[in-house]
């Protein structure tokens, strides 16, 4: 007899574990003046800053999960962590069972991180170039690619761009091409690192909805960062808010709007941006 | 295993193709690259071994007449396009500087193949047209050419390329720690304007130093393809430069490896 429990409720497994995880980052201060250059040759005085301290999370497999912090919270050193981008100084994380910072080619062909400030398809070909090269890189069907990009393409409505070169193409083209480009391997985790930022209001959207429908079919976990709160409301299962380099909130975000503010909460027009901002300005003074 | 070379081979071939892809698209610059610049560096070197051979008052320097040195400049000009990197080695020093190497490191490539291919494909194809110039010169001025020896030169300087490539990735290593380092590169490319032979014939450098020159990898970049090609050198010499390249391969290579791990330990992600 099978466990009816089981068949109505979908497991979930743990995907990313960190325990203590913390980086911190040295960089040169640099006084006023030419002299001040010159003695910089040989004296260099430098500062130390905690961008992440001790943090220990747990998130499950297929959840979409809204990463909001001020500038400098510590949440792009975490995506970063997360994706074998960056080294930690301390602590462990586990991302599908593997260190990330191992940069073993089994994981990084899971993941796949979207980073709205920096290109990551290649400058000067056109984008079907850059996917071609994906597409060995990644070691997938060419065919089945090529099906692939004409189905992400038409459901982001950019066709007509692909064959164009890179750096000929609008914020907005670029950014749907670096979707593109970011989902053709389907990976199991997913960063995305502002990726409506720049765009206008209807790009934004076009990009939020082509998101929930993807995450919707193909159930990846996904680390989302955003300025833009209408992103994360749209988006987002849970939330995790950081402030300077802590975890300051786990949990979902109706539990998040309902226990900061329940004024707020029984009000229909309740502001979600004006709710984290106070958080987290909140947060930021006790801290 | 058999499956996981495939893999490798054909990624690297589209790294290559990248290479041929991206530089074709700028056709202007490419033809300037690959043609008008051989053609000037040739004819400066050329008109200077004239001024040489005049200002000495003599048919010969170091038992070799006027026609070998002409010679060697043709092919020297060559053979040192093919073993220079500087345009990739500004380029992997600009992605570590300024974090574009992030779209890299996060892909299951390396950073060591990904420009080592690109450097290959893009030197084969400017290696096919930029022939097309020393060729026809040494056919049409007569000058001492075994051309049945051009495959074994190639094949030696492309080794060394490898080498060159080495060198590469350690400098963009040192980028990770020192962020801006094109300064070292000019400085060191300089040095393997001499070490090379490019500049002038090393066996033209008096006493023990013409020896250990020569014993050195570096020679194996222009002055033992040019001099093997222009009959100044033997088979022994260049088997030597592959033997003397391999050791340098190898502890290059170890450097390299711990090096890069160092540098991304320190990386901080610029820029994202």
């Amino acid at each position: 007899m099978p466990n009816n429990q089981n068949i109505l409720m979908p497991i979930m497994s743990i995907v990313i574990e960190t325990t203590d995880l913390s980086r911190e980052y040295k960089s040169y201060q640099k006084p006023e003046g030419v002299m001040n250059s010159i003695k910089g040759i040989w004296n260099r005085e430098y500062t130390s800053k905690i961008a992440l301290d001790k943090t220990t999370l747990q998130i499950e497999s297929g959840k979409i999960i809204g990463l909001v912090g001020a500038n400098g919270a510590g949440k792009t050193t975490l995506l970063k962590i997360l994706s074998g981008l960056v080294t930690p100084t301390s602590g462990d994380a586990r991302v599908l069972g593997y260190r990330p910072w191992e940069r073993k080619n089994d994981f990084l062909r899971q993941i796949s991180i979207l980073l709205g400030q920096k290109n990551q398809l290649w400058w000067d070909i056109s984008p079907v170039d850059s996917y071609a090269l994906l597409a060995r890189i990644y070691d997938l069907d060419l065919n089945k690619t090529r099906l692939r990009i004409k189905d992400l393409a038409e459901m982001l409505q950019c066709s007509h761009v692909l064959n164009t070169q890179l750096r000929r193409l609008s914020l907005g083209e670029r950014m749907k091409m670096e979707i593109i480009g970011a989902l053709l391997h389907e990976p199991k985790i997913l960063f995305l690192d502002e990726p409506t930022i720049g765009l206008d209001i209807v790009a934004q959207e076009n990009i939020r909805n082509f998101l929930a429908s993807y995450v919707k079919e193909k159930e990846p976990t996904v680390i989302l960062t955003s300025h833009y709160m209408d992103d994360i409301a749209t988006l987002a299962d849970r939330l995790l808010l950081i402030s300077k380099g802590n975890i300051v909130y786990q949990g979902t975000v109706n539990e998040f709007v309902a226990n900061s503010n329940k004024e707020l909460a029984q009000d229909d027009k309740v502001d979600f941006e004006e709710v984290i901002r106070r958080f987290l300005e909140t947060e930021s003074r006790i801290r | 295993m058999k499956k996981s070379f495939a893999v490798f081979w054909k990624r690297n071939l589209a790294f290559a193709k990248l290479a041929v892809v991206s530089n074709l698209e700028y056709r202007l610059n490419y033809f300037i690259d690959v043609l008008v610049q051989p053609i000037l560096t040739t004819g400066i070197e050329i008109l200077l071994w004239f001024a040489v051979f005049k200002g000495a008052q003599s048919t010969t320097i170091a038992g070799f007449g006027r026609e070998f040195y002409l010679s060697y400049a043709l092919w020297s000009a060559f053979f040192a396009r093919i073993a220079s990197s500087w345009m990739y080695e500004f380029k992997m020093i600009e992605e570590v500087s300024s974090g574009t190497i992030n779209s890299l490191i996060v892909r299951p490539m390396g950073f060591y193949e990904y420009y080592l291919s690109q450097l290959m494909g893009y030197k084969f194809i400017t290696t096919l047209i930029s022939m097309i110039v020393p060729v026809i010169a040494a056919y049409y001025y007569d000058l001492p050419t075994h051309f049945s020896r051009i495959p074994l030169a190639i094949l030696l300087c492309f080794y060394y390329l490898i080498l060159v490539h080495t060198i590469s990735f350690l400098v963009s290593c040192a980028a990770f720690h020192f962020t801006k380092i094109t300064s070292f590169t000019v400085a060191k490319n300089l040095l393997l304007w001499i070490l090379t032979g490019e500049l002038f014939p090393l066996d033209l450098i008096p006493g023990v130093w013409r020896e250990r020159l020569i014993a050195m990898p570096f020679s194996s970049g222009v002055f033992l393809p040019v001099g093997y090609i222009t009959g100044r050198v033997e088979l022994p010499l260049v088997i030597n430069g592959f033997i003397s390249v391999t050791f340098a391969l190898i502890i290059l290579n170890l450097l390299g490896a711990w090096w890069w791990k160092k540098g991304l330990d320190s990386y901080a992600g610029t820029g994202a």
